[in-house]
């Protein structure tokens, strides 16, 4: 008699094993798939946050490049927008030696109501034989409809061994 | 009595709330700054990320700042190759007079220099000295405001603590 129950009991412990791994896994299943909503939710959050924010039709973006960067050791820069500082950033020595490994650092992003605009963008730093150098570079520009990027490109002009500022537009 | 002691109880909840509201902070994520160093590095918060860090607001004009920097000196010189690191922030307008300053003192932890006051309207600096305690995941654990003689010693107990996380 003991010999036939002991084998039942056996099978209804592993059967309630089973269920109850069952069901972990459902609830595991569960959480996983909830995780991957919250993600997906925060990530269309964050969208429409910078649509809303940033619209598409009057964003203007500026960018930092850099190429070589020997005759200019990068401290900071600063730019103004119609006459009015927008950004000041200070740059440490890992930001400006990933510039130099082909890094483009997003400066500032603004939304300008179409029409002519000017920017003036001062960069500071230290040029040849460490001597202290603030250079200013301006350019006018027409923001029309749609999306502009702006790029403020730090280049070394070897036949005057000094650094050169550019800006560009991107088309 | 039963009344008295629960009414004694509500005013001493009361002002631990209004005690944790103004330092709101701790539990957030510290703002990231980057301030020019008086070694003329810049350096930014956000690069100290695994390190405990600590940010002393402080100004030439404050006796207590004076009091405390040699102490803060000593806890980066001890804790420092155990991945502790001090940053000092000057809020002073003439960043000469803070330079004298330490060297007046002797300290040899980096202080940054706040002139136009951004950071510290960013951490809400409303004493002097203010220090901020980040732990390594870049979470703002402790702001103390002023210094009375002892607070090294729990400056101390919190770094400790959070090196060992």
């Amino acid at each position: 008699m003991d010999s036939d129950a002991a084998p039942a009991e056996a099978y209804g412990a592993a059967a309630q094993e089973a269920a109850s791994r069952d069901q972990f896994r459902a609830i595991d299943q569960d959480v996983q798939s909830l995780k991957k909503e919250v993600l997906d939710l925060n990530r269309d959050l964050f969208l429409l946050e910078e649509e809303l924010l940033f619209p598409a039709n009057s964003q203007v973006a500026f960018f930092v490049s850099m190429d070589v960067g020997e005759y200019f050791d990068l401290d900071s820069i600063s730019i103004k927008i119609d006459g009015k500082e927008v950004a000041n950033y200070l740059y440490t020595e890992r930001e400006a030696d990933a510039l130099i490994r082909g890094g483009v650092h997003r400066l500032h992003m603004a939304n300008l109501k179409t029409g002519e605009h000017e920017l003036i963008a001062v960069f500071i730093g230290h040029g040849p034989n460490v001597r202290e150098y603030r250079r200013g570079a301006t350019m006018s520009f027409d923001k029309g409809i749609g999306a502009k990027y702006v790029e403020l490109e730090i280049t070394d002009s070897i036949t005057a061994q000094q650094p050169e500022f550019v800006i560009k537009e991107w088309e | 009595m039963k009344l008295k002691k629960s009414i004694i109880a509500l005013v001493f909840s009361v002002f631990a709330a209004s005690s944790l509201a103004s330092s709101g902070m701790e539990g957030q994520p510290a703002p990231d700054f980057a301030l020019k160093s008086s070694t003329g590095q810049n350096l930014r918060l956000s690069e100290f990320r695994g390190d405990v860090v600590m940010i002393n607001f402080w100004a030439t004009w404050c006796g207590p700042c004076r009091q405390e920097m040699p102490l803060l000196d000593e806890l980066h010189a001890r804790y420092q190759r155990a991945g502790f690191s001090l940053l000092g922030v000057n809020i002073d307008d003439d960043s000469s007079r803070a330079m004298d300053m330490i060297e007046e003192l002797g300290v040899n932890f980096p202080v940054l220099f706040d002139a136009r006051k951004e950071v510290s309207k960013l951490y809400d600096v409303e004493a002097m000295p203010v220090t901020v305690i980040v732990d390594r995941k870049g979470t703002v654990r402790y702001i103390h405001h002023g210094y009375k003689p002892g607070y090294e010693s729990k400056y101390q107990d919190q770094i400790r603590s959070l090196l060992r996380e």
